[in-house]
């Protein structure tokens, strides 16, 4: 599978997504669980959508008020978020007695 | 949910503006950020949030403009959050085929087609590095030239022979024409002022005196012709004094002939009764050619009678210092008549360091006080104040000759500029439509229809084409008017406004007063935006295909 690499922001985002794996999340709210700025989130969420690791779907909330956009990983997504933090943790557990040996 | 305040409303405004120019492929994306707005809590971090989305969809518009083949996957919307875009599309693209149906309902209008190739005319020079002699006349002057030798049109040939390039094909039909009707011998005057290096001038010269024993014009275009034989030998004498026999003789004809007609009279009668006939009623094709300055200036020859003049007043001056007043007082008279002719046949002298005529009548007014006729001092001292007079006026009039000419240098900047928005409009209106029959926005039901920035640009070029050729009819029917208005009746005030007109028309936007080759730096400035766009392309191409593997 192509994969594109993964930046800190990126990681961070998925992150979130993988703590409720199967719930729909806003915008502003994983702006707020993230820190990261509008003008940092949406153009992640669009890469993540175009490479189909995010799927959106618009949502109505009350009559009157627009309907939200709301976001979810894809299995592709899950599996992708998944094996790389899955990844990331063993590098860190095979690293770990190295560096604290090297400590000791 | 949060309250509406004047920041927030500032907030979703950015938003809205940014989603203006978003692609088609992003929108929906832009209209999630806006619809997040709501729910940002705090005025200024709502704020802050509607510049980060403001920024993302404005550089997405870029890259799309950068990169159009790039594509997007647009992400679902719900059908009623754009349920308005249908119809508001269906009115903008029907509003651009109206505007641009509209623009080309124009070129029905004969008077539309002439404003439009006048608006061309100050290209004429820049793709024309042929000499003058080897262009080729324009297909309306051929066909008239045509006809008239089909006709035997005496009058048509002669028209045709004023105006064309080739100096050849300019003698041969002025030959036919005077072989036709003796009565338009007149014509090889107007043809060899046209043409001074012709061969015929030689042969011509006696049939013009012979025609017209009384004029001093052939003696003019004698020395003329003489000029510019020196200049393009480079044989140029640097004192009058030293000026060729033949050059001497010929102005000393001139001076002592008793009129100066320069057929001006008789062009512009012919000029008009065969624009009549073969209903020439085009400005700018009848009047574009060389003939136009004789209707204004008939200062032909100005240079050598001022020069010739000064060595007249210079040889009386040398008889009075001898004592041998009776012919340095002719000499005095002989400048003094020839100025008196010049003057009445219309023709402006130049401005030189020495005021010949008032010099002149100095002179003569001495010699009356000597001769103790004070009436006839007088008379002369008047006449003396007259000429210092005619220079100051001159003075004077050059600047309000200016500010005449700023009304048509206006109309003029106008048609120009409105025939370069007319391509530029008409270019993106048509690159837009290449774009969208390229991305087949048009095809199957269900076709998304074109881009927003596509229509953007659509409908400026289509609104930028039509405002153009309004503007260009506008500004350029008050002449064909005047034009039209001279070919019915024959009124000839307005002749010196359709000539300065037709003047700054034949100029390049932007480089009057450059007195430098213009050719030069538009094709120079041609070629680096090639390079430009070329290297634009390049990096469009290295960047659409060789991007390394992408990072979210």
């Amino acid at each position: 599978m192509k994969t594109p690499r993964l930046s800190r922001q990126t990681l961070l985002l998925l992150e979130r997504f993988l703590d409720r794996p199967s719930a729909w999340r806003y915008g502003y709210e994983l702006s707020r669980e993230t820190g990261l700025k509008s003008g940092t989130l949406y153009p992640i969420l669009m890469r993540l959508a175009e490479y189909s690791l995010l799927e959106t779907k618009w949502v109505s909330t009350e009559d009157g008020v627009p309907p939200r956009h709301t976001y979810r990983l894809t299995p592709k997504g899950m599996e992708l978020a998944r094996t790389t933090f899955t990844r990331s943790r063993s590098r860190r557990t095979t690293r770990q007695p190295v560096l604290d040996g090297g400590r000791a | 949910m949060t309250s509406e305040t004047y920041l927030r409303r500032v907030a979703a405004s950015l938003l809205r503006l940014a989603l203006k120019v978003t692609p088609q492929d992003s929108f929906a994306w832009g209209q999630a950020v806006l619809a997040e707005l709501n729910y940002v809590e705090g005025d200024w971090p709502a704020l802050a949030w509607a510049l980060g989305g403001a920024v993302v969809l404005t550089k997405q518009a870029m890259l799309s403009l950068i990169l159009p083949g790039r594509r997007r996957t647009a992400i679902s919307s719900k059908p009623k959050l754009f349920a308005k875009e249908g119809p508001m599309r269906k009115a903008t693209l029907a509003a651009i085929g109206a505007c641009a149906v509209a623009s080309l309902l124009f070129f029905l209008a004969p008077v539309f087609r002439q404003a439009f190739q006048a608006s061309l005319a100050q290209w004429h020079g820049l793709a024309d590095f042929a000499p003058y002699e080897d262009r080729r006349p324009s297909p309306e002057l051929e066909a008239v030239a045509g006809l008239a030798e089909q006709n035997h049109d005496a009058e048509g040939l002669a028209f045709v022979a004023m105006r064309h390039p080739k100096e050849s094909e300019s003698a041969r039909l002025a030959d036919k024409a005077v072989q036709l009707d003796s009565n338009l011998t007149w014509v090889y005057a107007a043809v060899a002022v046209s043409h001074p290096t012709l061969p015929q001038i030689e042969r011509w010269v006696p049939k013009i005196e012979q025609f017209d024993p009384e004029n001093a014009l052939p003696y003019f275009i004698v020395a003329e012709a003489i000029d510019i034989d020196q200049g393009l030998h480079d044989k140029v004498p640097k004192k009058t004094s030293d000026e060729s026999p033949a050059w001497k003789n010929a102005m000393a004809s001139a001076f002592q002939s008793p009129k100066l007609d320069n057929y001006l009279d008789r062009l512009k009668a012919l000029d008009r009764r065969v624009m009549l006939r073969y209903r020439l009623d085009d400005l700018y094709q009848s009047l574009e050619d060389s003939c136009c300055y004789l209707y204004l200036q008939p200062s032909y020859s100005a240079w050598d009678s001022d020069r010739y003049a000064q060595l007249v007043l210079q040889s009386g001056e040398t008889l009075e210092a001898r004592g041998d007043l009776t012919s340095a007082r002719d000499k005095y008279l002989a400048v003094a008549r020839f100025f008196q002719m010049m003057t009445s046949a219309g023709v402006h002298l130049p401005q030189s360091n020495v005021n010949v005529p008032q010099e002149a009548y100095k002179r003569l007014q001495a010699f009356s006080e000597k001769d103790g006729l004070q009436e006839q001092a007088r008379f002369y001292a008047s006449l003396a104040a007259r000429a210092e007079r005619a220079e100051e006026n001159d003075w004077i009039a050059s600047p309000n000759r200016i500010r005449d000419s700023d009304v048509t240098r206006w109309s003029a900047n106008l048609v120009k500029t409105s025939g370069v928005g007319m391509f530029l409009c008409g270019g993106i209106l048509l690159t837009c439509l290449v774009h969208v029959i390229r991305k087949h926005q048009f095809l199957g039901p269900n076709s998304p229809g074109p881009g927003r920035i596509t229509t953007a640009f659509g409908i400026g070029g289509a609104v930028g084409l039509l405002l153009s050729s309004a503007t260009l009819y506008t500004a350029y029917r008050p002449y064909a008017e005047i034009f039209q208005g001279y070919l019915r009746t024959g009124d000839e005030s307005q002749l010196p406004l359709l000539s300065s007109f037709l003047d700054h028309t034949g100029v390049l936007l932007g480089s009057e007063g450059f007195y430098g080759d213009v050719r030069v730096y538009f094709w120079f400035a041609v070629s680096s935006l090639c390079v430009l766009a070329l290297l634009l392309a390049v990096i469009t191409f290295v960047a659409k295909h060789l991007r390394p593997r992408e990072s979210i």
